[in-house]
């Protein structure tokens, strides 16, 4: 892709679409739009990476493309953001996903129909089902065909990435005890993959960096699927663009978005906005900016993903570093018999990274002194396993403003997040059982790590203006051209990680948004 | 005292080689470079004294020839007002809180032995960052400071930092930095061939 060919727009040309946010909830709504023909801008608070050149195999360099500005944590169970759930640059939170994209399966929409807790998506698996199947095809993913769990589905147009040493003791352990696995879908390539509009991708080569920037393309980040897709077809995306209002007119409407780029205060004129600024971003700017609330839901009903990790230390040599992170899966914890929770979760093996490992074991062991070195000198024998669980939402784990002003004067968000009995409850089944599995597998040493995953809901979609702030295409109920396209929308957290229904929802709001402009001029 | 996990020079021989990409050697060899004159900017001198002692205590580094400045390391993040992402809520900014946490640590050994932290001996440091890390530890400065809140902040820091470094990470017999040609043998007990091999059979 060559820059000189990108289009741009004037600040007083109202484009069609102005999209916050390019990451997995931002750039398919670009791509998408732009491919019709509209007129689109994004805009990026972080900056445009080029990895092969900008990024390291190191761990603290790569912080950079975490989203490091402060968030207060607050609650019985303050979450952890930065490397652990926030990312910045053209390509968002993709940056440093791990590429894990199983499809949620039909039940996870209809939680409180299944188990009466919870909330029902309005839409369900039928309607973003034809979405899955053409993301699974575009970003090139490489996954087991059949998928042993679920409904049926396509073929993975990529055979699954190699198992690395974390795999294969999960795998060991897993038979033992009578769990099925099976590879993981990864959205990482395991052959050359080629896309129109987006060329080559080489295959990956198990360099083991996904949570901390692929430098090889070859993990489907945004950056290097989506917002070229985009590009090619005419939009422009503006990194360090840090969107702080919105002009309206006095019907309500949108006209313009109001930014702040290299210390300049700027604005866009614009017809429609796409707000994709994820489950933190989006709920603060909308706080900021007393928009979108006439329902008080704005900010509430915040969820994380039950994710305990289990570690433990092996006689083989595992190294840990290698491979993508989470090669194997296994969904028969979906939705377990004779327990007491509502919902349920999904088991993945991982490896690690020595700083992030050493951090998290410091953090959940407590331990320090001699005795710190002398368990990391074991680093390389060390292999984990994690769940992925449903988190029910509840109206007091919100966002809000704090007092305290940022580096730009607006208040940072503070964060709320207490877990529930069910989440507790999951949590204890499910460390009961990875304990079960490392024994199997020869584990020794074992210890778990208590972590929530992912930031979702905050702006959720709903059938009914009252109980919710989008309805299912996303449309804000109280501002006529305000649309969210992100986690934030996510009326339950679904059992598996959100990536992949993000990108399909952004793709189903980015169609339904141009069946209306279509049903308008006919 | 323990052995490294790879021969004494892997790491230096291995981050000037063509195994590692040009722009990971220009994050990691510089940070083999001495510090030179060690010269604090948010902390004054009695306070960098503290931190350095409580550093000594957390990751001792007697057998390293050239030990990681981690006092030094905070100090310029904290100038630089870079941060992480995320606070607790029950936590001041991170500045506050180590200005305040150090000031603590005295507290507590004046209440505990009759001198400041830094003038102890070891085994009195780590008493008083065990009470810290429990929440409690004696001191006007931990009615109001969360202290095992703050030492696990501190812990945290220090150990990243620890790890960051190029000769930590052949302690450890970590090489993912050996970035040009990925990995091919990633299974279990599975080494590429141009891999470094451990020195001690029993880390193989």
């Amino acid at each position: 892709m060559t820059r000189m060919h990108e289009r741009t727009y004037a600040f007083h040309e109202a484009v069609d679409a102005l999209v916050i946010g390019t990451g997995a909830g931002g750039a398919p709504v670009m791509a998408r739009l732009a491919a019709a023909g509209l007129s689109v801008v994004a805009l990026e608070a972080g900056p445009q990476w080029n990895p092969a050149q900008d990024f390291a195999t190191d761990e603290r360099s790569q912080s950079k493309l975490f989203w490091n500005d402060e968030r207060i944590s607050a609650g019985a169970d303050p979450l952890h953001f930065g490397n652990n759930n926030s990312g910045t640059g053209v390509g968002g939170s993709t940056l440093h996903y791990t590429g894990y994209v199983p499809r949620p399966q039909p039940d996870d929409f209809h939680l409180h129909t299944e188990f009466g807790v919870g909330m029902d998506w309005p839409l369900g698996y039928a309607d973003l089902a034809p979405y899955y199947d053409e993301l699974e095809r575009f970003l090139g993913v490489s996954g087991p065909s059949p998928y042993p769990w679920g409904p049926p589905r396509p073929a993975y147009p990529l055979a699954p990435l190699p198992l690395n040493g974390p795999a294969q003791l999960m795998q060991r352990g897993c038979a033992a005890h009578g769990i099925r696995t099976s590879p993981a879908p990864n959205a990482a390539l395991s052959a050359p993959y080629f896309q129109a509009g987006v060329g080559w991708r080489a295959a990956c080569t198990n360099r083991g960096f996904c949570q901390a920037g692929c430098s090889t393309g070859a993990k489907a980040s945004m950056d290097v699927t989506f917002v070229p897709l985009a590009v090619r077809a005419g939009a422009e995306v503006r990194p360090g663009s840090f969107v702080t209002g919105f002009e309206r007119d006095s019907c309500g409407r949108i006209t313009g978005v109001v930014y702040h780029r290299d210390g300049v205060e700027q604005r866009q004129r614009c017809c429609a906005v796409f707000l994709c600024a994820g489950a933190i971003e989006t709920p603060r700017l909308l706080l900021i900016n007393d928009l979108a609330n006439a329902s008080g839901m704005v900010g509430h009903n915040f969820m994380a993903h039950t994710g305990m990790q289990v570690w433990g230390r092996f006689e083989e040599d595992v190294r840990p570093y290698k491979g993508i992170p989470g090669s194997l899966i296994s969904e028969d914890t979906h939705r377990p018999s004779d327990v007491d929770f509502a919902g349920g979760y999904l088991l993945q093996s991982i490896g690690v990274l020595p700083v992030t490992y050493a951090s998290q074991f410091a953090r959940g062991r407590g331990v320090w002194g001699e005795a710190l070195r002398e368990h990391m000198r074991s680093y390389n024998h060390m292999a984990g396993i994690n769940i992925l669980g449903e988190c029910l939402p509840y109206t007091s784990n919100r966002i809000e403003l704090s007092d305290a002003p940022d580096a730009r004067g607006l208040p940072k968000p503070r964060v709320h997040f207490t877990a529930g009995e069910n989440e507790r409850r999951m949590t204890t089944h499910a460390e009961a059982l990875m304990r079960a599995i490392w024994d199997r597998a020869g584990a020794r040493d074992v210890w778990s790590y208590q972590r929530y995953a992912h930031t979702i809901g905050t702006c959720r979609m709903g059938p009914q203006a009252p109980d919710s702030v989008v309805d299912q295409d996303g449309r804000v109920w109280d501002v006529p051209n305000l649309i969210i396209s992100d986690n934030s929308t996510f009326p339950s957290s679904l059992s598996v990680n959100p990536a992949l229904t993000i990108m399909a929802l952004a793709l189903r709001t980015a169609d339904r948004f141009l069946e209306r402009i279509r049903r308008s001029e006919t | 005292m323990q052995s490294n996990y790879y021969p004494p020079g892997t790491m230096r021989d291995l981050l000037q080689s063509a195994l590692v990409t040009e722009k990971t050697r220009a994050e990691l060899l510089p940070r083999l470079e001495p510090d030179g004159e060690v010269i604090p900017r948010v902390f004054d001198i009695h306070a960098f004294r503290t931190l350095r002692a409580a550093c000594a205590r957390i990751i001792p580094q007697v057998d390293r020839a050239d030990p990681v400045e981690l006092a030094l390391r905070l100090d310029e993040r904290l100038a630089a007002g870079l941060g992480d992402g995320w606070r607790y809520g029950t936590m001041p900014p991170d500045t506050e809180a180590h200005r305040r946490g150090l000031v603590g640590l005295d507290e507590s050994g004046q209440a505990l032995f009759g001198a400041d932290f830094a003038t102890l001996d070891g085994a009195r440091q780590d008493e008083i960052l065990r009470a810290v890390q429990r929440g409690e530890a004696p001191g006007v400065t931990w009615a109001a400071l969360p202290g095992g809140r703050y030492f696990e902040e501190l812990l945290a820091e220090l150990v990243e930092c620890y790890y960051s470094h190029p000769l930590s990470l052949e302690e450890i017999g970590y090489v993912g930095m050996a970035d040009a040609w990925g990995w091919q043998q990633i299974g279990l007990d599975q080494l590429e061939p141009w891999e470094p091999r451990a020195v001690d059979d029993a880390h193989a």
